[in-house]
């Protein structure tokens, strides 16, 4: 690892886009919860909804905002680190990420303001609408974004003219071979994460004996959730394995740990291994055995294609990529057994009271977050030495701007990154430790869409009646 | 149909809205330096608060439609404007988040008030930079930027850096003359007082020194005189309508002055560039993406800006009237 421009690029690119998924992953799956929990309120009128509504969305709000300042730097990131992947690649990812901020920025944007300072100016109906709208912004906004980095993962519906790429057809470009399967992966990721934050709260406040009604519903909900989706999670992630073995065969022979073209037969499960790219060969490898098998060919005997299969020049770092993966689905593993957990325990009407279940629940506050990352180092490591796959190196793709300069501006986004995840974890460790009461001092929703919509003429000494009630 | 026109005058558009929108965003967090007392600050931030987060997504809206109609443009310009727009990118962050953590961290909010204002300030100046550098013209070869990224921090870049920031404070003041309560008229009239003088001094600086930077410019002049000259006129005779309504009733007068204002400045800034995208070196033509791809683009946007315009508007009109004293949620 050198410090030329392309090393100093990619770890730039790769610090700024790992730092900005924690925070989408969070709202996407935070806005759907708030939607469903405001839903809940509307129809039962229990004020204990509200409370858990106001407690939540003062932290999806925060983390929204740092997720957007993130994702306005990835914006220009294509042109200021990889200007030649931009001008090659703009004509198919461009009009994609421009689709997502038209559909989805906007309608985030238009409808947050309501969301979160809204509620006693547009009434409890109007306000919800504003909630659901901001939740389907999420998802619209995840699924554009899957599209395009699917489209350089798995390219489609392009021909390159004199050196410029020119689309053919969009849908192809849209549904190329991975994104059907990828998007649905990662908004089940986003909802698996903010049921594991939703729980943990829950089962800190249970610990400690405190807001006993909030903790209740947080950690029923959010068990609840994770338990539905782990399952769902555990058979797209099989469905995407396959997908990925037939468009990214490196990426799937390196994700494994296995070297050699064929596998020993029955091929073991490696969870820890120490490859040395040079030599071809793990230094060092520990696995269970038959699991390989089993779990990747589902048969007992089948046989695991290793990473001689693709040419040395064409070869990812099989570390990454396997860490990456193992990182994703230790962590998938440890949230089936939690969610196994919670059924017996619900079963035996002690979810509530179990020490040892409620402490592992605060461990995995952050799990779905982990597993995220892991699973976009997985996906974007997997694809190296491409930056869209079998089209352009990532080495050809380099800005012309010199070393110092993008040295200087990595450490300038560490410090100021640091600084937002400093600020966030303490305002959340704050709302936190002030508790859901807190949110009972906040105006009951007393506006309707009437009064929203009735001019107002404001005396200028006088304006203060424009904050209801 | 000459799709890269269209695509051209969409772009022209995003930059339009950005600059009248967050514009007086960023001029409200300058002001924030100048205003001592914290109950007035408050104020002064409730009153961009619910709609700030919409006038920004202009700014990446104008980023992406570089990338999708004209990418060999955007690749070039980004790394020709590194320096300002990552500067730029770090300010509107710090900015962004720290509008959420003053709102709920009230011991600091001193503290979190002076970063919101240098954010603000810093933001301002690099798109200050980032248009005096496209005005001078950047190197290009074939389709590859070739100058150094160090460019565009010479004299020119660092006088309309100076233009803008001023432009961005009397637009900010403009905008809490409309929003605010009576209580700060006293500041706003002071600081506007002195703001306009300085932004016409610097905005026609900037138009003199420009004609001997970039001979581009020049030609464009030429060719254009009386559309240029209108428009130079229009700036002119709004900057005296706002100094006029300084402080009087109707209160929306100074901002709906000192946005027209704003727009003939970059009416005639396009006037000046057409038909180039990477100003004075490649035309919006040889720039331009696949055809489809300006289809999708264009198609996507028809059908989505009006109604963008529509929920923006909206938001605007629940939040209409007078900025509450107390805030949006009614507590202190």
């Amino acid at each position: 690892m050198s410090l030329n421009p392309a090393t100093l690029a990619r770890v730039q690119f790769a610090f700024t886009v790992s730092f900005h998924i924690i925070f989408p992953t969070m709202s996407i799956g935070l806005a759907m919860f708030l939607a469903v929990i405001e839903g809940l309120w509307l129809k039962t009128r229990d004020g204990l909804y509200l409370e858990i509504y106001r407690f939540w969305q003062s932290i999806f709000a925060m983390g929204f905002g740092v997720g957007v300042v993130t994702g306005i730097v990835l914006s220009f990131e294509f042109g200021l680190g990889f200007a030649k992947f931009a001008q090659l690649a703009g004509p198919a990812i461009g009009p994609m990420i421009a689709l997502e901020v038209l559909t989805s920025f906007f309608l985030e944007a238009g409808f947050l303001g309501i969301m979160l300072f809204g509620m006693n100016r547009v009434g409890p109906k109007l306000h919800f609408f504003a909630t659901c709208m901001v939740a389907l912004g999420t998802m619209l906004s995840a699924s554009w974004i899957l599209s395009a980095n699917s489209w350089m993962q798995t390219p489609d519906g392009v021909a390159v003219h004199d050196g410029r790429l020119v689309v053919i057809n969009w849908w192809h470009v849209v549904n190329n071979p991975s994104w059907l399967v990828r998007l649905p992966h990662m908004l089940s990721a986003a909802y698996l994460t903010s049921s594991f934050l939703v729980a943990g709260v829950g089962a800190w406040y249970l610990l400690q004996g405190k807001h006993l009604a909030f903790a209740k519903k947080s950690v029923a909900l959010g068990t609840a959730f994770a338990t539905v989706l782990i399952v769902g999670q555990v058979f797209i992630g099989d469905i995407l394995y396959g997908t990925m073995l037939k468009h990214q065969p490196s990426k799937m022979q390196a994700a494994e740990g296995f070297w050699e073209k064929e596998s020993a037969s029955p091929a073991p499960y490696y969870w820890v291994i120490a490859p040395d790219q040079k030599e071809q060969r793990n230094r060092f490898a520990l696995g269970i055995p038959y699991l390989g098998s089993i779990w990747l060919t589902h048969s007992l005997h089948g046989r695991v294609e290793g990473l001689k299969n693709t040419p040395r020049d064409a070869q990812p770092i099989m570390g990454m990529v396997f860490y990456g993966f193992r990182i994703m689905y230790g962590i998938a593993i440890l949230m089936f057994a939690v969610a196994t957990a919670s059924l017996w325990l619900r079963w035996k009407r002690r979810l509530f009271t179990t020490k040892w279940f409620l402490r592992c629940l605060v461990t995995m506050t952050p799990s779905g977050i982990l597993a995220t990352l892991g699973g976009w180092y997985l996906a974007e490591t997997g694809r190296q030495p491409w930056v869209i796959f079998g089209m352009l190196r990532t080495i050809d793709a380099v800005s012309p701007v010199p070393a110092q300069t993008l040295l200087a501006t990595l450490i300038a986004f560490v410090c100021i990154y640091a600084f937002f995840m400093t600020a966030f974890l303490i305002f959340v460790a704050r709302i936190i430790r002030r508790g859901p009461e807190s949110a009972s001092i906040h105006a009951e929703a007393s506006g309707s869409l009437k009064n929203a919509l009735r001019p107002q003429v404001l005396d200028r000494a006088n304006a203060n009646a424009a904050a209801g009630r | 149909m000459d799709m890269p026109l269209l695509c051209a005058v969409f772009a022209a558009l995003s930059v339009t809205f950005y600059v009248l929108l967050d514009g007086f965003d960023l001029g409200v967090g300058a002001l924030l330096l100048l205003q001592p007392h914290e109950k007035s600050r408050d104020h002064m931030v409730d009153s961009i608060t619910p709609t700030w987060d919409g006038n920004e997504t202009w700014l990446i809206m104008t980023g992406v439609t570089l990338l999708a109609a004209f990418p060999i443009a955007y690749g070039i310009l980004m790394p020709a404007l590194y320096i300002p727009i990552i500067v730029m990118l770090l300010s509107l962050g710090l900015r962004g988040v720290t509008f959420e953590f003053r709102s709920q961290m009230k011991s600091y909010r001193r503290r979190w008030d002076v970063i919101f204002a240098v954010g603000s300030i810093v933001a301002a100046c690099m798109q200050g930079l980032i248009l005096g550098a496209l005005l001078q013209g950047v190197s290009v070869q074939g389709v590859t930027f070739s100058g150094s990224v160090l460019d565009c921090i010479r004299p020119f870049p660092a006088l309309c850096a100076l233009c803008v920031l001023a432009g961005y404070v009397v637009l900010g003041g403009c905008w809490l003359q409309f929003k605010a309560t009576a209580q700060l008229h006293g500041f706003l009239g002071r600081t506007l007082r002195i703001a306009l003088p300085l932004f016409m001094v610097s905005f026609f600086a900037v138009g003199g020194m420009s004609l001997f930077v970039q001979p581009g410019i020049l030609a464009a002049w030429q060719n254009h005189p009386v559309l240029l000259g209108t428009l130079s006129c229009i700036v002119l005779l709004a900057a005296f309508i706002l100094f006029g309504s300084i402080g009087k009733r109707p209160d929306v007068r100074p901002l709906i002055a000192g946005l027209v204002m704003i727009a003939a400045g970059i009416g005639g800034l396009a006037i000046l560039v057409f038909p180039t995208i990477v100003p004075f070196r490649i035309s919006i033509w040889d720039a331009s993406s696949s055809r489809l791809s300006q289809i999708f683009l264009l198609t996507g946007a028809i059908v989505v800006t009006p109604v963008v315009l529509g929920y923006s508007f909206f938001a605007y009109w629940v939040f209409r009237g007078k900025t509450p004293e107390k805030g949006w949620d009614g507590y202190e």
